[in-house]
C-alpha cells in the first residue's frame, strides 16, 4: 500500500510538472502582454520599462524557474494587472465561486438525479422521453444564451430578480441555474445509464425475486451502487464549476474565479492565468489522488496491479 | 448642469503676455472665482446625497487607481478624475489647462519653465494637506507613459515657497502643459501623497489609494467593484454622496442593468443594442464622438505595390461610402469628418468631408492601369470591430478590388503591428483606429512616422518625417502650427491615409440622473467618460 501511495504521488507530481510547463509555454505563445498594457501613444521606452519591471525581458528558463518557485511557496506570483499576489486574488474570489458552484451543483443534483432515475426506471416511457429531452437541451443550449434569456425574462420583463452582481440569494438564482443546467444534463445521462446497468444486474433480479418492494429495490439496492460514478463525475464537475465558470460569471458579473481567469486571459496576465490553471490542476490531481488511494484501500486488486 | 458649471468655471483660457511670461489670466480669474468665499460657500452649502452606479465595460485594472503608473491610454482618466486631482487638467471644454490643484500657473515665454501656485486649503483624503513637496515627489517619481521624456527634459524642480512650485527644463518644452494636463495621456501632474505612497509602496497604494479628488475610495473588490464616497473637503461642490463603479463586461447585462435601474450610467452600448435603448423612453443614449478610423496601406512606397499610385488610393477614398458605414456601425451617431486626427487635440486640422463618387473612382482605377481592379491579400480591421472590415471589403468590390477579411485577436494584431512590414507581406489594407490625446504630433509620431509605435516601416515618407523633425525642434509657435498643418495637409491630399469616420463611443444614461441633454453628463470634450464626477447630479 505504501509503495502504491508513493507511486501515485509521484505520478501526481509529474502531472503537475507537465501542466506547469504546458501552461507556462502556452500563455507565452499568445503574445506580448505589454502591448495590451499600453495603447497607441505609448513610447518604446515605456514598453521596455514595463517589460523589465515584470521580468518579461528575462529568458524563458529563468521566468519558468521563478514561476515554479512561486507555486512551491504558494504565492503563485504577482498579477500584472492587479499588482497583488495571485494567491490572494484567488482566495478572495474562491468563496464567491464556491457559493455559486455549490448552488449550481445542488441544482444539477435536484434536476439530474431524480430525472435520471425516473428515466431509467420508466425506460422508453413518456418520462424517459422527457428526461432525454431535458438532457439534450441541457447539453445543447449554450450557457451564455440561457443566461441572457433569463436576464431578459426574469429581470427586465418580470422584474423578479436582479440582473447581475453579488448580493443576496436572489442574485444567485439565475447564474446558478444557468451554470447548473448543463451539468444537470450530464448527471441525468450518467445516472440513467448507470441505473440501467445496475437494474439489469443479477443481484437486482434476485432482490425482485425475493419480493422486495420496487421502491426498496431502486432506492436501497440499485441507486446506492449506481451513485458511485455519478458522485465521481459530480466531484470533477464541482472543480470545473469552481474554476472555469467563465462565461456565466462574465454574463452575470459574478466576481468568481472563472471571471478572474477571463480577465487574466483578456489582459495577457501571465501569472494570473498560470496561477488559476495551476490551482485548478492541483485540485483535480489531489481529488484523483485521494480517490485512487481510497479505491486501492477498498479493493486490493487495484494496488497489486503494476 | 453645464449652465450651472459655467457660472463658476472659467471660459476657455486666454493667454496674455506679462513681462517675460505668458500668464494664464483666465485661469487666475476663474480660479479666483472658485476659490472665492462665494465658491467655497457654495461647495460647503451643497450636501451630497444619493447613490450613483456606473457600469464599466471591461474589468477594472488596479493600476488605473494610481496616476504614477498611467499607461498612456484613455481608460485611467475615468478613475483618476474621481479619486485624484491634478495641477492642471482637461475639464469640460478646456482641453488641458483647467486649473485644479494649482489655482494658477504660468508657462514661461521661453518655454523653459512652468510655475504653479497651489490652491490654499486643499487636502488629501486622509486629511493631510497637498504640499509643493507632494507635487515635486509625484513628478519626480512618476514612471508612467511619457515619463522618460519628462525626465530627460526636466532640469529640476524648485520649491519656491510653501505654495509655489517651479519646474525648469533643459531646453524649451512647448508641449509640456499639454502633456501634463491631459488626463488620458500622462499622469505626472496628478498629485499623490508622497509620505503615504512611500510608506505603502506601489502595491500597497493600489490596495488603499489616497488622492485629493472629489471622491475617496471606501471599498474595493479588485477588478470588480469600486465604492467611493464624496470627499467633504474637496474645493468644488460634490453632489452625489456615494459613487459605485462596477465592472460588467457583458454589454447586454449592462443595458439590462440600466433598464432595471440597477445602473445609472453605462458605458459602451454596441450597435446591436442601440435600437433597444433608443426605444426605451426612460433611458437615453449618450453618443460621445470618439476615435477616428482610417484606411492605411503598409508598404505602399514599393513601386510594385498597386497602392504606390496615388490614383488608386484616391479611388479607394471615392469608393468608400462613409455615411453608410457610420449608419450601419454606429446607428449614424458617429461623425463623418475629413481628417484622420481628432479635432480635439492641439493643431488638429479641420478638413472637409470626402466625396463618394463611384464613377470617378472607376475612372481613376482605369487610368492607373487597373480597369478590372486587382486583388488585395487582406483587409485587417482593428480587433474586435470585424464587421467594419467586412463593409470595407464589400464596398471595395464596387471598383473591382477583391479582398478578404483578416480577423485577428487583439494581442496578435498589436504584435504584428509592432513587427513592421515583414509581418504584412503582399498587398494589404489596415482599417486602423485611434484616439490619442494632447497634440496632433502624438498621432503622427505613433501612427505615421518612420519607426513609430504602430507605423514602424509601413510608410516612411522622408519629406514628412524631416518636416516633423523640424517641428519637434522648433520653439516658434507660428512655425510649429504651420508645419503641423502642412504635414497633415500633405498626408490627406496624397491619400497616404484614407480617413473614414469618427465613431461614437455610445454610452447611456438612466432616469435618475439629472440631465436635460446627454452632454450635461458627458461635458468633457477630450473624453468619452462622464466626468467631472463632482458635477453629476441625481434628479
Amino acid at each position: 500500500m505504501g509503495q502504491f501511495m508513493i507511486r501515485r504521488t509521484l505520478y501526481a507530481v509529474v502531472t503537475l510538472f507537465i501542466l506547469s510547463l504546458t501552461i507556462f509555454t502556452v500563455v507565452r505563445l499568445t503574445g506580448d502582454p505589454v502591448t495590451l498594457m499600453a495603447e497607441p501613444g505609448a513610447q518604446e521606452a515605456d514598453l521596455a520599462r514595463v517589460r523589465a519591471e515584470w521580468g518579461l525581458d528575462q529568458p524563458w528558463p529563468i521566468q519558468y524557474a521563478a514561476f515554479v518557485a512561486n507555486v512551491v511557496t504558494g504565492e503563485l506570483g504577482q498579477s500584472f494587472n492587479y499588482e497583488m499576489p495571485v494567491s490572494t486574488l484567488y482566495f478572495q474570489r474562491l468563496p464567491n465561486s464556491l457559493e455559486l458552484a455549490l448552488t449550481a451543483t445542488l441544482i444539477s443534483f435536484l434536476i439530474g438525479i431524480p430525472a435520471g432515475i425516473l428515466s431509467a426506471v420508466r425506460v422508453n416511457s413518456v418520462w424517459d422521453h422527457v428526461g432525454k429531452t431535458i438532457a439534450l437541451l441541457g447539453l445543447s443550449i449554450p450557457g451564455f444564451w440561457l443566461g441572457l434569456v433569463m436576464i431578459l425574462v426574469f429581470s427586465v420583463w418580470l422584474e423578479w430578480l436582479p440582473t447581475s452582481g453579488q448580493g443576496d440569494w436572489r442574485n444567485l438564482v439565475m447564474p446558478a441555474v444557468a451554470l447548473g443546467w448543463y451539468f444537470a444534463a450530464s448527471l441525468l445521462r450518467l445516472t440513467r445509464s448507470s441505473m440501467l446497468e445496475v437494474l439489469n444486474s443479477e443481484y437486482i433480479k434476485l432482490a425482485r425475486l425475493k419480493g422486495l418492494p420496487a421502491f426498496a429495490v431502486i432506492a436501497v439496492h440499485a441507486f446506492k451502487n449506481a451513485l458511485i460514478p455519478v458522485l465521481t463525475l459530480a466531484g470533477i464537475n464541482l472543480v470545473v464549476m469552481l474554476n472555469a465558470a467563465v462565461i456565466i460569471e462574465v454574463i452575470f458579473a459574478w466576481p468568481g474565479i472563472g471571471r478572474l481567469l477571463y480577465e487574466g486571459i483578456f489582459q495577457r496576465d501571465f501569472p494570473l492565468v498560470q496561477g488559476v490553471v495551476m490551482e485548478a490542476g492541483i485540485m483535480i490531481v489531489l481529488i484523483n489522488l485521494i480517490v485512487d488511494i481510497l479505491y486501492a484501500y477498498i479493493d486490493p486488486r487495484i494496488r497489486l496491479t503494476k | 448642469m453645464r449652465r450651472d458649471n459655467n457660472a463658476t468655471e472659467p471660459p476657455v483660457l486666454r493667454r496674455i503676455a506679462v513681462g517675460r511670461r505668458h500668464v494664464l489670466a483666465g485661469a487666475a480669474a476663474g480660479l479666483a472665482r472658485i476659490a472665492s468665499p462665494t465658491g467655497a460657500a457654495r461647495a460647503a452649502s451643497i450636501v451630497p446625497t444619493g447613490k450613483l452606479v456606473l457600469a464599466w465595460h471591461t474589468n477594472i485594472a488596479a493600476r488605473w487607481l494610481d496616476p504614477q503608473q498611467h499607461d498612456g491610454t484613455a481608460s485611467p482618466d475615468n478613475f483618476l478624475m474621481a479619486l485624484h486631482d491634478a495641477m492642471i487638467k482637461n475639464f469640460r471644454d478646456v482641453r488641458y489647462d483647467h486649473p485644479a490643484l494649482a489655482e494658477r500657473y504660468e508657462f514661461a515665454e521661453d518655454a523653459k519653465s512652468a510655475t504653479f501656485w497651489l490652491r490654499p486649503g486643499t487636502r488629501f483624503h486622509d486629511g493631510t494637506p497637498v504640499t509643493p513637496a507632494d507635487v515635486k515627489w509625484s513628478y519626480e517619481h512618476y514612471r508612467g507613459a511619457w515619463g522618460e521624456i519628462l525626465r530627460d527634459r526636466t532640469q529640476g524642480i524648485e520649491l519656491v515657497d510653501d505654495k509655489i512650485v517651479r519646474i525648469h527644463f533643459n531646453e524649451p518644452f512647448l508641449d509640456f502643459p499639454i502633456l501634463l494636463g491631459t488626463g488620458n495621456v500622462c499622469g505626472a501632474g496628478w498629485v499623490v501623497p508622497a509620505k503615504y505612497y512611500e510608506k505603502t509602496g506601489q502595491s500597497g497604494f493600489l490596495q488603499k489609494p489616497i488622492g485629493a479628488g472629489p471622491y475617496k475610495l471606501v471599498a474595493q473588490q479588485p477588478g470588480v467593484k469600486l465604492e467611493f464616497e464624496a470627499f467633504a473637503d474637496y474645493y468644488r461642490p460634490v453632489h452625489i454622496k456615494q459613487l459605485t463603479m462596477v465592472s460588467v463586461p457583458e454589454a447586454a447585462t449592462r443595458v439590462a442593468m440600466l433598464e432595471r435601474g440597477e445602473a445609472d450610467i453605462v458605458y459602451f452600448v454596441p450597435g446591436e443594442l442601440l435600437e433597444r435603448v433608443k426605444n426605451n423612453p426612460k433611458v437615453r443614449l449618450a453618443p460621445v464622438v470618439s476615435g477616428n478610423w482610417w484606411l492605411e496601406f503598409p508598404g505602399f512606397q514599393n513601386p510594385a505595390n498597386p497602392f504606390n499610385d496615388k490614383r488608386v488610393r484616391q479611388a479607394i477614398s471615392l469608393a468608400i461610402d462613409r455615411e453608410a458605414i457610420n449608419q450601419a456601425e454606429c446607428g449614424g451617431l458617429g461623425v463623418v469628418d475629413g481628417n484622420w486626427i481628432n479635432d480635439d487635440v492641439e493643431y488638429g486640422l479641420d478638413w472637409p468631408k470626402w466625396e463618394h463618387d463611384l464613377a470617378k473612382a472607376k475612372q481613376l482605377m482605369a487610368e492607373a492601369g487597373h480597369p478590372n481592379g486587382f486583388s488585395v491579400d487582406w483587409v485587417t480591421p482593428v480587433p474586435n470591430f470585424y464587421s467594419r472590415g467586412e463593409r470595407i471589403v464589400s464596398q471595395l468590390q464596387s471598383i473591382g478590388i477583391r479582398s478578404r477579411l483578416q480577423v485577428m485577436e487583439r494581442g496578435v494584431y498589436l504584435k504584428k503591428m509592432q513587427g513592421g512590414i515583414r509581418e504584412w507581406p503582399g498587398v494589404q489594407i489596415i482599417f486602423n483606429a485611434a484616439r490619442i490625446g494632447g497634440t496632433w504630433s502624438n498621432w503622427y509620431d505613433t501612427m505615421f512616422k518612420c519607426g513609430g509605435y504602430q507605423s514602424k516601416d509601413f510608410f516612411c515618407v522622408k519629406d514628412l518625417d524631416d518636416q516633423f523633425q523640424k517641428y519637434l525642434v522648433s520653439y516658434n509657435r507660428t512655425e510649429r502650427k504651420n508645419l503641423a498643418e502642412q504635414i497633415q495637409r500633405t498626408i490627406l491630399e496624397s491619400y497616404y491615409f484614407v480617413p473614414v469616420f469618427r465613431h461614437a463611443f455610445v454610452n447611456a444614461i438612466g432616469p435618475r440622473v439629472a440631465a436635460r441633454q446627454w452632454q450635461d453628463v458627458f461635458p468633457t470634450i477630450t473624453s468619452g467618460y462622464a466626468y467631472p464626477w463632482e458635477d453629476v447630479q441625481l434628479v
